[in-house]
């Protein structure tokens, strides 16, 4: 640690003063006072955001902290690029009609398909946002910023939904774009699979308010990022878990209010709901549809508000 | 405009009030909080961030409401906390513009400020490496930048010579004199040790179990008392003898003679009466009051 390399002073109103002992000496290139805007909170928060946003993806990064999130992201997409490759074949065979029935992948199929892989990404991501800070005490210098406690929650939130959004929106943005330009009538395809926004829209962002609040929630309470993920997992895995075993012993009817406190019984729900599909399988999932997106939204604000809970009361 | 203003201040802990009634009024300066471990210095400190909610009481900064106008007031304010609070897997130069960015500083700027400040902190290139790396000395320069990055008015600093070694201290206390002296950033330094609050402060705060103990001018907790030490290589007895006899009060302290003044001519009347006795003498001195006493007075204060 010294001044080794030290640059000449660039510019005026600093000169150069070596202070300190033999060990190791200050170069001083002059401090100078900051006369230029001071933003304010709105700024901090916008800034938190989108430093965590680059988190949840490891951006800016090294490559290590890349894999698992943009490998998840890799995944989630690849079916869609698959089933898109089928389809422009088939049209170019004059097939498209019978592929377009058999064809698994599509708007209101694509959750089941990459529910684990959203899943993950919480698990994995949302201790990366969290995590850091918790650890090593950076909170002390978080909290002493243009920021309030509750921004610093909420701003974790705001990024994690927007990160998951990403991650569950890609692949359903490339269905739509491909479904259209393989189409030999572009009006009429843009006419017929733009309704379909709507409920595409809406179950994305309930899956990332639902994994992303819950996974952030319980992040919150483990320095430890493997903890952390475990915990998560757990919450993801074990109520289907306890509902399946329930409806063995109990029957389907009991068990149906369950379902409403899993979140993937409650995501399944809601995908019916908002594409107006009936559910199959063994997932106990036979309230009236319109509950489950309700108890997605109760449960991702009750998440939120543990969250925020949590960090007013830490003690940085 | 006082920098501080503290009415009736009170933050009580569950078995323990940290701060009790304290009322003090603080003009910028490099002003010193001196109190041993527990005393209510890092309490009063995180108060003034808004970190923890007094339990009664006002706190100002600037004239600002550290409750209700916190935000504002903790864009104006650096603070380095006395634990360490840096991640280890990102560099100085990546933290320190992040939080310049929350301080309120547009990115640009932040970037520019980061790379001023951390040379003004003495890191150079290392400031590109991650910070795992970093000896404890480069750590706490990465936590005065991060204080500083903002061009605060105010920069709290809370025990910031922690785990350093004795170049290091030096040098830390060096770059907070310099920074409260010549850039025009008032400066509260939190201290269990009275030697680095002596020599960078120009005011003192003293406080112990949470009340206030006294605060004043450096300098009138050092004044000179009137009493003159005479440090001697023989032993002080005879010396002390001749002294009283003179008519003068004397206290013998190990191989020192301590001896109320009244005017100059004591100073003559010791030279004469160590020339006739024939003593070695090792220095003549006033004796000033230090900063233990202001603890010493007191047996329940610790130090």
């Amino acid at each position: 640690m010294s001044g080794r390399g030290a640059p000449l002073p660039e510019r005026g109103g600093g000169q150069v003063v070596a202070a300190g002992s033999a060990a190791g000496s200050i170069y001083d290139l002059g401090y100078r006072n900051y006369v230029g805007p001071r933003l304010g909170r709105r700024h901090a928060l916008l800034s938190l955001i989108r430093h965590s946003f680059r988190m949840a993806y490891g951006l800016g990064r090294s490559g290590r902290a890349k894999i698992i999130p943009v490998g998840l992201a890799v995944l989630a997409t690849l079916p869609a690029i698959v089933a898109l490759g089928v389809t422009a074949l088939a049209s170019q065979l004059g097939a498209e009609g019978e592929i377009d029935r058999a064809n698994p992948v599509n708007y209101e199929s694509y959750y089941s398909i990459i529910a684990q892989m959203v899943a993950l990404f919480a698990a994995a991501q949302a201790p990366e946002l969290l995590g850091r800070d918790l650890r090593y005490r950076v909170l002390a210098l978080y909290f002493t910023r243009a920021l309030r406690r509750d921004d610093y929650a909420l701003a974790k939130v705001a990024a994690m939904v927007l990160a998951m959004l990403v991650l569950i929106l890609l692949p359903q943005v490339l269905i739509l774009v491909g479904r259209i330009l393989v189409s030999p009538d572009i009006p009429a395809a843009i006419g017929r699979d733009l309704p379909k926004l709507l409920p595409v829209g809406a179950m994305a962002l309930l899956t990332a308010f639902l994994l992303g609040g819950l996974g952030l929630a319980i992040a919150s309470f483990s320095p430890r990022r493997s903890f952390a993920t475990a915990a998560i997992i757990a919450a993801f895995i074990v109520p289907p878990i306890v509902v399946a075993a329930a409806t063995e012993i109990a029957g389907e009817d009991m068990v149906a209010p369950l379902t409403l406190l899993s979140p993937p019984g409650i995501l399944i729900g809601a995908n019916a709901f908002f594409f107006d599909l009936s559910v199959v399988g063994e997932t106990a999932v036979t309230l009236p549809l319109w509950m489950y997106p309700v108890a997605g939204v109760v449960m991702s604000a009750v998440s939120i508000g543990v969250l925020v809970w949590r960090y007013r009361r830490i003690e940085p | 405009m006082a920098l501080i203003v503290l009415d009736s201040l009170t933050k009580r802990y569950p078995g323990v009030t940290a701060l009790d009634d304290l009322s003090l009024e603080l003009e910028p300066g490099i002003v010193g909080l001196v109190g041993a471990n527990g005393a209510g210095k890092s309490t009063l400190i995180k108060v003034l961030l808004g970190l923890v909610p007094q339990t009664s009481g006002s706190a100002t900064v600037m004239d600002l409401d550290v409750r209700r106008e916190g935000t504002i007031v903790r864009a104006l304010v650096g603070y380095m906390p006395e634990h360490d609070a840096l991640p280890p897997d990102v560099s100085a130069t990546e933290i320190v513009a992040h939080l310049a960015e929350l301080s309120g500083l547009p990115r640009a700027a932040a970037r520019e400020r980061t790379a001023e400040v951390l040379r003004h902190v003495g890191l150079y290139e290392e400031r590109y490496r991650p910070i795992g790396g970093y000896s404890t000395g480069m750590r706490q320069r990465v936590m005065l930048a991060q204080a500083l990055v903002h061009d605060p008015k105010l920069l709290l600093l809370d025990e910031p010579t922690n785990g350093l070694d004795p170049s290091g201290r030096d040098e830390m206390l060096e770059l907070i004199r310099r920074t409260g002296t010549e850039f025009g950033i008032a400066v509260v330094l939190a201290s269990h040790l009275l030697g680095e609050i002596e020599r960078v402060c120009d005011f003192l705060v003293a406080i112990d179990a949470g009340r206030l103990l006294r605060a004043a001018p450096l300098g009138s907790f050092t004044e000179r008392t009137g009493v003159i030490r005479v440090e001697l290589e023989d032993d002080p007895g005879t010396l002390a003898e001749r002294l009283t006899a003179a008519g003068l009060q004397v206290r013998v302290d190990g191989r020192s003679v301590l001896a109320v003044l009244e005017d100059a001519s004591g100073y003559d009347l010791i030279r004469d009466l160590v020339a006739e006795l024939g003593l070695g003498l090792t220095r003549i001195e006033p004796e000033r009051r230090t900063l233990e006493d202001l603890f010493r007075d007191d047996p329940g204060a610790a130090a």
